[in-house]
């Protein structure tokens, strides 16, 4: 399985002196195309920080990055065109209003491949057969205010994966919708890693939505821990 | 993909009513550029349409539009003999609020020699110069009589000999050309109860003890008879050859009068009559534009912290910076651009309706298109700043 992602004594620290608060604590995480990665922990055990270190949002304080072979972060930003890499091999999903409210579902799934210049008709071709893969292609013309959150939700996974990327973030993509549509959005995420090889990692507090992941990690007060036996 | 558009298309219904509110301001800035034209145009027009080589006025005047001046109607004899004078023609130039057909209007009358035409009307839309000594008018279309129109005006019924379009007095006002003595009666004349007085006070003056005997009051009593023979200024042809700065400054040293030039006259009112107006209406003008740009402003970062979620989401996707600024600039100039759309569509069907001459040139349309497109790239930046300072974490709820 190729590497995709490796964090190594990443470090996070907000504040400086006595007000200084270590949000992260040397994590040491490994990500192989194909895994599903779920994270686990309380609110303020550092899970939304991890994720926006891994995705270039939040410079570390210390620590390295490697993202698909390339170095990131070596105790300091590489230098690298962060919007590029989140453009080409990161996919984002957050818990909600994830989509660009004035763009139909068919237009948010094409704005990332028109950022990389694709053609239009050809945007339109690979956002319609993401659509149809999540099987949200009639509403592709809806404005997002007519969709429900689970359908949403179905476009912001299409658009995530609009670029091929090699990794998908998830934060709390489940937290907004009731637990049937949960699921249906972890079925997605789950048949995504398996079939496209996306490597996926999801930040969850709810331990139902995580069965079949491969490995779930657990953060507290900024530490990980590997545990793969959910409850 | 055009996120300006798009958004626009969410937001249409705000988007139009702003259009239309900025629209309505822009046609004031639109009007206020044509008011500032016709201001500037009536305030020249006469002096443009008289156009003689050389104005005499009185000594230190510089009249006779911008300031009064009171000369001798006999002075153009002395000015027609200045050489490089071919011909020297008086002329009258006064405003007046008389009843005309039943009612009061506002006009300025001017009187000019009409054996030699000078300082008469150029072009009429309808009948003749005046040809009569007396009793004759040529009418400016808004004054609103008609061609063979009788009416009374001081001790006299004139009939209206022809009609022109052309020119106004400097302020707006319409004006009727009368013949020179007309005008000087209609202008200078008392009515009789006045004269009567008049005479009775000189007549009581001469006779106080130890002055005349009202035998002799009698026979001075005619030389303190009411003059009306003055006129405004001295209008002069030169002679084929003739400079003019050569001829104004004998006139100046021989008659003691000053002399200008039409080029001169122009700067004169520029300088003068014009001049306070004409800065009030440019600030006007430049405060409305000012106020059009810090509205779009308004609007435009209004609508930024709308979608300042997007813009975050939009980043955290990988969107370049230039995106983000397009979006934002093209909406304020999309802003701009439909609301000067508007502007001069309104003023464009409703500036003939004015009272006064809205007189609206391209280059200024241009122009004011050009500043207010400026304006909108301008009004931009304050929501292009924020946009740019929002944090991509700020699509994952952070700040």
């Amino acid at each position: 399985m190729a590497e995709v992602l490796k964090v190594e004594k990443l470090y996070k620290t907000y504040g400086s002196g006595r007000l200084a608060v270590e949000a992260l604590k040397g994590i040491d995480l490994t990500v192989n195309a194909g895994d599903l990665v779920a994270l686990l922990g309380p609110s303020g055990s550092g899970k939304t920080t991890l994720l926006m270190c891994i995705s270039l949002i939040l410079e570390p304080t210390a620590g390295k990055v490697w993202l698909d072979g390339e170095t990131l972060y070596d105790n300091g930003w590489k230098e690298v065109d962060i919007r590029q890499i989140r453009l080409r091999k990161i996919g984002f999903i957050f818990q909600a209003r994830n989509l660009i409210p004035f763009l139909t579902a068919l237009e948010n799934v094409m704005l990332p491949l028109d950022l990389l210049g694709l053609e239009k008709k050809e945007a339109y071709r690979r956002a319609m057969e993401l659509l149809e893969y999540m099987e949200i292609a009639e509403r592709a013309n809806y404005l997002p205010a007519l969709m429900s959150g689970g359908e949403q939700q179905r476009v912001a996974i299409a658009r995530a994966l609009a670029s091929s990327p090699k990794l998908l973030l998830a934060d709390e993509p489940t937290g907004a919708l009731d637990s049937d549509r949960g699921m249906k959005v972890m079925k997605l995420l789950k048949s995504i890693a398996r079939e496209k090889q996306t490597a996926v990692i999801c930040v969850t507090h709810d331990e139902r939505m995580i069965e079949g992941f491969d490995f779930i990690y657990r953060l507290k007060d900024g530490q990980i821990s590997l545990n793969n036996h959910p409850g | 993909m055009d996120l300006a558009i798009r958004d626009i298309r969410q937001h249409l219904g705000r988007f139009s009513a702003t259009v239309v509110g900025i629209g309505l301001l822009f046609a004031i800035v639109l009007s206020m550029n044509g008011i500032y034209r016709g201001f500037v145009f009536e305030g020249l027009s006469l002096i443009n349409i008289t156009n003689p080589d050389l104005w005499v006025v009185e000594r230190y005047r510089g009249g006779p539009i911008n300031e009064q001046s009171l000369l001798p109607e006999f002075f153009h004899y002395s000015v027609a003999a200045i050489p490089g004078v071919e011909k020297a023609s008086p002329f009258i130039v006064y405003p007046v609020e008389r009843r005309i057909a039943g009612k009061s209007r506002r006009f300025t009358i001017i009187g000019y020699d009409v054996f030699t035409g000078m300082g008469g009307p150029k072009k009429l839309v309808a009948g003749r110069p005046i040809v009569q000594a007396h009793y004759e008018a040529v009418a400016h279309e808004k004054l609103g009589l008609r061609l063979g129109q009788n009416f009374r005006l001081g001790l006299h019924t004139y009939t209206v000999v022809g009609l022109t379009r052309e020119g106004t007095s400097p302020d707006g006002e319409p004006l009727l050309y009368l013949s020179l003595p007309d005008a000087q009666e209609v202008i200078w004349l008392p009515d009789n109860e006045e004269v009567r007085n008049q005479r009775l006070r000189i007549y009581q003056s001469l006779v106080r003890p130890g002055f005349f005997t009202p035998q002799e009051a009698e026979k001075y009593l005619a030389r303190y008879a009411v003059d009306t023979h003055k006129v405004n200024a001295i209008l002069v042809r030169l002679a084929p050859g003739a400079q003019a700065k050569e001829v104004a400054l004998r006139i100046q040293d021989y008659l003691y009068l000053s002399v200008f030039t039409t080029p001169e006259q122009i700067d004169i009112m520029f300088k003068g009559r014009l001049n306070r107006p004409r800065m009030q209406l440019f600030l006007f003008r430049s405060l409305l534009l000012i106020v059009c740009v810090v509205i779009i402003a308004m609007v435009i970062f209004t609508l930024t912290l709308e979608k300042i979620r997007s813009i975050a989401v939009m980043k955290l996707i990988g969107a370049p910076n230039r995106v983000i600024i397009r979006l934002i600039m093209e909406q304020s100039i999309l802003l701009t651009a439909c609301s000067y759309f508007i502007g001069w569509i309104v003023i464009h069907n409703t500036y003939q309706g004015w009272p006064r001459l809205v007189l609206l040139t391209p280059e200024d349309d241009l122009t004011t298109l050009g500043l207010a497109l400026i304006g909108g790239i301008i009004a931009s930046l304050l929501g292009i700043w924020k946009a740019l300072k929002t944090p991509p974490a700020l699509a994952l709820g952070e700040q």
